[in-house]
């Protein structure tokens, strides 16, 4: 199986047919340590046992530093970024907000329509006619209609005629 | 040197580069090179052009009932282009939307092969059928906002209101008068959706302006009456059509404006119903008969030395005009002025016609005939007043004027008419939108004149042989008007029928007029079938309503009207040619001949020398009251009421003036004084 190696190296290899160098012609050799390789690669593993046993990782301030420099940065771009994205994100949950409010309104002005709709055929003087023949009621004679003075400061109870009488009345009540 | 590695490492760096490079270029020519053609695209798909309808304005009576009004609904429509399967979708559509199957296949199919790419499937469909389709979610399906007229009251004052066509413009009434007012100016949204379509950006393209609210100076509590009561009238006298127009004494408000038959403007317009959509109180002139009589006797008082006590030769009932005869509808010899309203004598009418000449016609103009009211109303007639030709052909035709024929006029021009004796001789401009400023009064008559034509249309009601007595007489209010019974002339015979137009104008109260109501019932029949018994009606109710619903004061105390006593003389008609098939009507054996109504030697003479001439001046015999020596002498009114007041004084033949309400407290002149003539009685009553 062709591996991306040998196709880049007919890019970069100027003669396939040199002859391959000595150390890998040793390499050939039997090895008790080498795994099987791959078809047409250079590439040869061995297995290597290492004792890291006595291996000390040593403190590095200035690695330290630089750790907490770049979390730094990026908690400080990651707050520019969001403070800069926020106005937008609002803008847009705002907008569905909007329209969802304008969409309401119009419904609502529609039903409010059909209300008024339904009042007007309500209050309809054929209707309320219809309604006062079924109970059995009868326009006022012209004796029986009595005016009312709706002007100035006239106050319902017209019979009583002194209004010092009338308030007395009422705090003795 | 490089190793391998390196070199590797190298030449994926330069392909990486090499296709970052072809990227930022695709991106160059698809941000910046082809930035607007790719802007459209994306605009197109995301955003969406939404129609803001403008709602037509509403109709309003004064009170802000609402008597016209528009709803949003939708209309269903496709694009035959896009429908998957043409049976299929005119199944479903015709299921759901009540439509013919077969018709539906057809306009689809049709559609589809003329390439159409819209069509409407059902406009302004009800919400459940709405509702049915969208639960479809069939996208090929489209909906369509429209606005909707209702007219919430139906037939209630339909003439006057109108009606729209499909695209909401007025085609009848107030609705096509009044259409650039009323309707709105749509508006047009641009909405940015996201993938499900829902809208979160919308920006104004230009703003909807809803049509205006038209405030009418109409009461629906007195056109309900008024249309109830016209509806009775025409039913129970098997008339063929009638009109009622009430309308403040003051104001010019048109309060009524009612048409029979009518018609529900929700509805379709059906061919039977054609005639019943005719706005007969503006479009159809009429000759209006002996209502006409008011305007003949207001010249007269204006011009001419006449005075109500004035006696008018009535020539027993007949009258000889160059190349014909006009008959009266009963043998009055000799009658006053104001009787000859009251019992609106045709010959009597005719002579003070006569005695006004050619001027009565300047008269009849300024009354308001012959021209336009300029109600908001499409195909208003301005009626008809002819030029007075010349030669002998002026007599018969100012004879046929003084009585009401020979002149057209609308129901509306009567009720303005009316307004200058109720306004006190000022033309009131009728008006129909409470917007429109109140026009400047027109004077037309001295006031003492209106005054006394008050009086004397007064007697019309309350004298027992008054046309309208026992019919226009309200409980609690003075009332006064004229009846009128006009022949309808058959175009087709070229000769009056015996059908009748029979009218009545009048107004309430007499002291302080608040309303004009005028009544016009076409096409009755037979001695019930004259404006008394007929139109009168009708007055006393619409006139009663509208007292009270205004809240008149009452200027009389509640009484009966009085019948035992009746003599009313109901018969007005004018019997005009006696060339025609008609015979002149007979005496009726039960009409009342007052004293007064014996036939007078020197009248017959008069009538006998009358000499008619052509020419501007008219000359022409008219008997006056002499001076007698025996004149009435004042009762005494005092501590009687106003209902024996009335009858007292009518069976004396003494005009009286009434001042406040209850019992008479003090009269001038004083009891068993001699009246003087054309003088009336003040009597002031009192509680």
């Amino acid at each position: 199986m062709a591996t991306l190696a040998p196709i880049l190296d007919r890019f970069t290899t100027a003669d396939r047919t040199q002859p391959v160098p000595a150390p890998a012609r040793a390499l050939e050799m039997e090895d008790q340590f080498a795994v099987p390789q791959f078809p047409n690669e250079d590439v040869y593993f061995r297995v290597k046992h290492i004792d890291n046993s006595r291996v000390v990782r040593t403190a590095d301030p200035a690695a330290r530093k630089a750790c907490w420099r770049m979390i730094g940065y990026s908690f400080v771009f990651a707050t520019l970024v969001i403070t800069l994205l926020l106005p937008t994100l609002y803008d847009l949950m705002a907008g569905y907000r909007m329209e969802a409010l304008r969409q309401e309104r119009s419904r609502l002005q529609l039903d409010r329509a059909a209300l008024e709709l339904e009042e007007a055929k309500l209050i309809s003087p054929a209707r309320l006619a219809e309604l006062a023949k079924m109970q059995q009621f009868v326009d006022p004679a012209p004796e029986n209609v009595v005016y009312l003075d709706t002007k100035s400061d006239a106050i319902l109870a017209k019979s009583d005629a002194d209004p010092a009488k009338s308030s007395a009345a009422l705090a003795a009540k | 040197m490089d190793t391998l590695a390196t070199k590797r490492v190298h030449l994926l760096a330069r392909v990486a580069f090499v296709w970052a490079l072809l990227i930022v270029a695709r991106l160059v020519q698809l941000q910046v090179v082809q930035h607007g053609k790719y802007k459209t695209l994306a605009q197109q798909q995301q955003q969406r052009r939404v129609e803001v309808r403008a709602p037509r304005g509403m109709i309003l009576d004064r009170h802000g009932e609402r008597l016209a009004m528009s709803l949003p609904v939708e209309s269903v429509c496709v694009n035959p282009l896009r429908v998957p399967d043409i049976a299929v979708a005119s199944d479903i559509l015709s299921k759901i939307l009540n439509l013919d199957h077969g018709d539906l296949l057809y306009r689809m199919k049709t559609a589809l092969e003329d390439r159409r790419g819209f069509l409407w499937i059902k406009r302004r469909v009800a919400p459940q059928e709405a509702a049915r389709l969208r639960g479809l979610k069939l996208e090929w399906i489209e909906y369509r906002t429209e606005n909707q007229r209702f007219y919430p009251n139906r037939t209630l004052a339909a003439h006057l209101l109108g009606g729209v066509d499909f695209e909401e413009n007025g085609n009848a009434g107030v609705e096509q008068a009044l259409n650039d007012r009323l309707q709105g100016h749509d508006g047009e949204m641009l909405l940015t959706e996201d993938v499900q379509r829902r809208g979160f950006q919308s920006t104004t393209q230009s703003e909807a302006q809803p049509g205006e609210d038209i405030h009418l100076t109409i009461d629906s509590s007195i056109q309900f009456v008024a249309e109830k009561e016209l509806a009775k009238m025409v039913d129970q006298h098997h008339a063929h059509s009638g009109s009622v127009v009430a309308m403040d004494a003051r104001s010019g408000d048109i309060l009524a404006y009612a048409n029979y038959p009518t018609y529900d403007p929700n509805e379709s317009l059906k061919d039977k119903e054609a005639a019943a959509r005719e706005d007969l109180a503006v479009a159809a002139p009429f000759e209006p008969g002996s209502v006409f009589k008011v305007i003949t006797l207001s010249a007269a008082l204006e011009c001419t030395r006449l005075r109500p006590d004035s006696i008018i030769n009535c020539g027993g009932g007949k009258i000889v005009l160059p190349g014909r005869t006009v008959h009266d509808h009963n043998r009055y010899w000799e009658l006053s002025m104001e009787d000859v309203l009251a019992r609106s004598s045709n010959i009597g009418a005719i002579n003070i016609g006569l005695t006004v000449g050619p001027r009565l016609l300047e008269y009849v103009r300024q009354f308001g005939f012959g021209k336009k009211t300029g109600l908001p109303l499409p195909g208003e007639s301005s009626g008809m007043v002819r030029r007075l030709p010349s030669g002998k052909g002026a007599i018969g035709s100012l004879a046929s004027v003084s009585m009401g024929h020979e002149v057209g006029v609308t129901a509306v021009q009567l009720a303005q008419a009316c307004s200058v004796i109720a306004s006190g001789g000022n033309l009131i401009r009728p008006r129909l939108t409470l917007d429109t400023p109140v026009a400047k009064p027109i004077r037309v008559l001295k006031p003492e004149t209106a005054i006394t034509m008050r009086r004397m249309m007064e007697g019309v009601v309350i004298k027992p042989y008054g046309t309208a007595h026992r019919y226009a007489r309200i409980l609690g209010y003075t009332s006064a008007g004229k009846t009128g019974t006009a022949q309808i002339y058959d175009n087709h015979l070229h000769q009056y029928t015996h059908l009748y137009n029979a009218s009545f104008m009048g107004f309430a109260p007499v002291t302080n007029p608040a309303v004009v109501v005028v009544v016009t019932i076409n096409g009755t029949a037979g001695l019930s079938g004259y404006g008394g018994p007929v139109s009168a009606p009708v007055f006393r109710e619409v006139a009663a309503a509208a007292l009270r619903i205004q809240d008149v004061p009452k200027d009389l105390p509640e009484m009966l009207p009085a019948t035992e006593d009746d003599q009313a003389d109901v018969s007005d008609v004018a019997i005009v040619d006696v060339g025609s098939s008609i015979p002149p009507p007979l005496v009726q054996p039960g009409d009342a001949v007052t004293a007064g109504d014996e036939p007078a030697a020197a009248a017959k003479v008069a009538l006998d020398q009358r000499i008619f001439s052509a020419g501007p001046a008219i000359p022409v015999h008219v008997s006056y009251a002499t001076p007698v020596s025996d004149a009435p002498r004042v009762p005494n009114f005092q501590g009687k009421t106003v209902r024996d007041v009335i009858q007292e004084s009518a069976a004396l033949g003494i005009p009286v003036e009434f001042i406040g309400s209850g019992i008479a407290r003090a009269q001038i002149p004083e009891p068993g004084e001699v009246l003087p003539v054309g003088r009336s009685v003040r009597i002031q009553f009192g509680r």
